[in-house]
């Protein structure tokens, strides 16, 4: 055996450890054959008895070991635990890692990594906000179960009423110049994950979902497609009006989609300018080529290698100029008939964005949709996920009070997203954020953990961006994508949205409202001074 | 005996709920059973009293306050000539109820027994939350005309007639949305009825249904004076009956995976694009679900045989062919050889 030297890298160098338990070890090897990071393998170790009397025999056996490597080593995704027939083995965090910092003295390379940010020094502010004003002797009280409710929003700049173009020729009412286009949809958008980032099984998963949801629920969830591009025949199909096709700055996918329109039967719900995400604000997308699968390099129009998206539009300098190019682009690529929104990294330059935005004079705004720095990705430097960006409740807050206090709000309707349901309460956090202002929420990451992610926010798997995700969710390796069962995962996400929509229910019943409670920050009250003075919600203790 | 007469309105000084209330409980004790009240809005009259002597007790009462007959039990008969406000026998557990004019909101809310006769329409919620004890008999009400909306709502027993005279020109005699949350008990009605809850249906009458509005008409019909209905109300082609819908008949939705059997992309959405029959791998799998496949290098291989003994999966045959449908790509024979014969690619 080579000598060990101390500049080697170490296994106590690693985020995980595994722990490995011989004696119940039945050598089937279906630990190290499930490891999609090869992180463990089997090996043979020599043993010699420690008896001073008997001769000393030496003795070869099979053992499981954890690969001492910087590429090829255990997130503690736990399949090796999953499979185990004895509970032999076990991933277990190593507290003492040092694979940031061996990492990049290694490879001269910044870090990064799939999933949410690691470091939640900044608490949750939704988890200190309660719905403290409970209807039961002021306001009619609903029941959550039996009543009926209004939980639609719009999508699509909303006109006040002394701004509608309405003539009246003696009979009737007529518009005098076309009203923009508004699509009344379900407060939560599945969030804009691409073909590429996630697996085509996840994403048929989603698209089914939000299919069935529509058309046997009556649930009208759209779903924002991410920039990837979109399979020909979903643009043909009559289930393109529950998708909100994406532009982002890779420009993506445009190509079929463009040659799809003569084809098109329906329009599509909408289209997302997406400019940037709370994940990582001020980058682009970045899909590593191991996922840059055949059918991807297909549809996107590109080759096998890394994909950097620009970290912005290349063709924008300015907002006004966003407004005039992007927003009237987009509109003109339907006929003025689809409403075009826009989503950016919640900032503290938000507010100046969206006042910008309220000024529009062609009416050609349709959506405001802020992503705070709680948001997942599918990869990202993990010096972008860990340090930029901006929380999303404050910055949504000072948005929606921004319009409040021109009068206009609800004119370009608002959408949060980023890190809802972190803490396990997806519907807390859509209605909170919507009490504050939000028209309705969107959400990625929850999709993904109802789908089967293993990961966590404390540096559990978090490798979407490898192409190794043993889910099958962010892969792109047909071995690896055909362990997810689109059937389950499309009924889960259903079943998911079911539930949450009896959870949203049981949250705008005790406040008595049967219409989305939006802007209703007089429901809210917050355990903490500085969260009440900031957001304008009273204070309880 | 003559009936009590209470006059409730003297020298422009109107007597209180209370004062009305705590004499007529006094006159019971005294033994009087029959009483005619004029009101003057007082509440709760004809609730929650009996005589000791167990005799009945009888009220004739004009312009009721609300909550006429409300808790009124066996033993009570409460007659309001004209109509009566919100909440006309609410809790009745037993007694009989006529209200010649219109009753107002949550008429019969929670009755639990009794009769309820209304000679006109009611309001919103009438007949939320009946229930039927079965030791006891089912509580009725009866209603001429039509109920308001979100009537019979969370109903768990008991039975409402609602009869839907002079209704032709209202698209629903229960309003919209009744009968939410409706677990047991029965509605009969007669005439347009729309907006009801999901979790109630519609059905024809059976015989039981007809002998039971026959022989109840007569007596309701009695009660409110209206015995020339009769005929018109008898004819029960414009009959139904709401009960709740039993489990296993609500509405069951199709799967997810009947949904994409039937009306998604036949070939799957990626089906031009991948190669994808849709089977769901395992973890550790052997064949094309394998992460890992061995390959043998015979330059190298020595013939120990270390690899075929090892195999987990028996894979390996004496000539050292891999069978695929039984490799899971676990890499033991790579482990094993002394000589690296086997790689894992």
């Amino acid at each position: 055996m080579a000598a060990v030297k101390v500049n080697e890298l170490r296994k106590s160098d690693l985020p995980w450890i595994i722990e490995y338990d011989e004696s119940k070890c039945i050598q089937c090897g279906k630990c190290t054959a499930a490891c999609s990071f090869n992180a463990i393998m089997p090996c043979v170790e020599e043993r010699k008895s420690n008896s001073i009397t008997a001769p000393r025999k030496t003795e070869k056996v099979l053992v499981i070991k954890q690969n001492i490597s910087l590429d090829n080593y255990c997130r503690g995704c736990g399949m090796c635990s999953n499979v185990c027939p004895n509970g032999a083995i076990k991933a277990v965090r190593n507290k003492d890692d040092k694979y940031s910092v061996v990492y990049r003295a290694e490879k001269a390379d910044s870090f990064k990594k799939g999933g949410r940010s690691n470091l939640n020094t900044e608490g949750r502010t939704l988890d200190k906000i309660k719905i403290g004003r409970i209807s039961q002797m002021t306001d009619p009280s609903l029941d959550a179960q039996r009543h009926t409710f209004e939980l639609r929003t719009p999508l699509g700049r909303v006109l006040k009423a002394d701004k509608l173009n309405f003539g009246h020729n003696g009979e009737a009412l007529y518009e005098t110049t076309p009203l923009p286009p508004n699509r009344w949809i379900y407060p939560i958008i599945f969030g804009d994950m691409s073909i590429g980032a996630v697996s085509w099984r996840m994403w048929e998963a989603m698209a089914i979902a939000t299919a069935y949801l529509n058309e046997v629920m009556g649930i009208p969830l759209r779903m924002c497609t991410g920039e990837g591009g979109i399979p020909t025949k979903l643009l043909k199909s009559r289930y393109v009006k529950y998708m909100i096709l994406q532009i982002a700055s890779g420009h993506f996918g445009w190509n079929r989609i463009i040659k799809a329109m003569p084809d098109m039967t329906e329009d599509p719900a909408g289209i997302l300018i997406k400019i940037g995400q709370g994940a990582k604000p001020g980058d682009g997308g970045l899909l590593q080529a191991s996922k840059v699968a055949r059918y991807v390099q297909e549809i996107r129009g590109v080759p096998k290698a890394d994909l950097l998206s620009p970290p912005t539009h290349q063709g924008l300098y300015s907002i006004e100029e966003s407004v005039q190019k992007m927003f009237l682009s987009m509109n003109a690529a339907f006929n003025f008939r689809v409403p075009v929104a826009i989503k950016v990294a919640a900032s503290v330059t938000s507010v100046s964005v969206y006042n910008n935005l309220l000024r529009d004079p062609y009416n050609i705004v349709g959506g405001f949709f802020l992503d705070g720095l709680a948001a997942g990705t599918g990869a990202a430097h993990e010096i972008s996920l860990n340090h930029t960006g901006h929380p999303i409740t404050s910055k949504l807050r000072d948005c929606y009070l921004a319009a409040v206090h021109q009068g206009r709000q609800g004119e370009i309707p608002l959408f949060a997203g980023g890190g809802l349901g972190q803490t396990g309460s997806f519907a807390a956090d859509a209605f909170k954020l919507i009490c504050l202002g939000a028209n309705g929420v969107f959400t990625g990451s929850t999709l993904l953990e109802v789908a089967g992610c293993v990961g966590s926010d404390t540096g559990k798997c978090n490798a979407c961006n490898t192409g190794f995700c043993p889910a099958g969710i962010a892969a792109q390796d047909d071995r690896l994508v055909k362990r997810l069962d689109v059937d389950k995962v499309a009924q889960n996400l259903v079943n998911y949205i079911l539930a949450t929509d009896i959870e949203l229910k049981k949250l705008m019943a005790p406040i008595g409202c049967s219409s989305l409670p939006v802007g209703r920050s007089d429901a809210l009250i917050t355990v903490d001074k500085h969260i009440s003075d900031r957001l304008d919600i009273q204070y309880g203790c | 005996m003559t009936a009590c007469k209470i006059k409730t309105l003297n020298n422009n000084t109107r007597m209180s709920t209370q004062e009305l209330l705590q004499t007529i409980n006094k006159k019971i004790e005294e033994g009087i059973t029959e009483f005619e009240i004029e009101a003057c809005g007082q509440h709760d009259i004809g609730g929650s009293v009996w005589s000791k002597s167990g005799k009945n007790i009888t009220f004739k009462i004009t312009n009721p306050g609300q909550r006429v007959g409300a808790m009124a039990m066996d033993g009570t008969k409460i007659i309001v000539e004209g109509s009566a406000p919100a909440d006309v026998g609410w809790l009745n557990s037993g007694a009989e109820i006529i209200v010649k004019g219109d009753g107002g909101d949550t008429t019969a809310h929670c009755a639990a027994g009794g009769k309820i006769y209304i000679g006109g329409r009611t309001g919103t919620r009438s007949g939320a939350l009946m229930k039927h004890d079965p030791r006891f008999e089912a509580p009725e009400f009866w209603v001429l005309k039509n109920t308001g909306s979100f009537s019979f709502e969370f109903m768990g027993g008991g039975i409402a007639v609602i009869c839907g005279y002079e209704c032709d020109d209202i698209p629903s005699i229960l309003g919209n949305r009744s009968c939410v949350g409706m677990v047991g008990g029965t509605v009969y009605v007669r005439g347009n009825v729309d907006g009801l809850a999901e979790c109630v249906q519609k059905v024809k009458l059976d015989k039981f249904d007809k002998d039971f509005l026959k022989s109840g008409l007569d007596n309701f019909l009695k009660e409110i004076g209206r015995e020339e209905l009769k005929e018109t109300l008898s004819d029960f082609t414009n009959w139904m009956k709401i009960i709740p819908l039993p489990k296993a008949l609500k509405e069951k939705n199709i799967t997810v995976k009947e949904f994409k059997d039937t009306q998604w992309f036949t070939d799957g959405l990626f089906g031009d694009l991948v190669e994808d029959n849709g089977e769901v791998f395992a973890l550790s799998q052997a064949g094309d679900a394998r992460l890992r496949k061995p390959v043998w290098d015979k330059a190298k291989c020595i013939r120990c045989n270390l690899c075929v003994k090892n195999c987990p999966q028996n894979a390996i045959n004496e000539d050292y062919n891999v069978t695929d449908n039984r490799c899971i790509g676990c890499g033991i024979c790579s482990a094993v050889c002394p000589k690296s014969a086997w790689t894992m690619v």
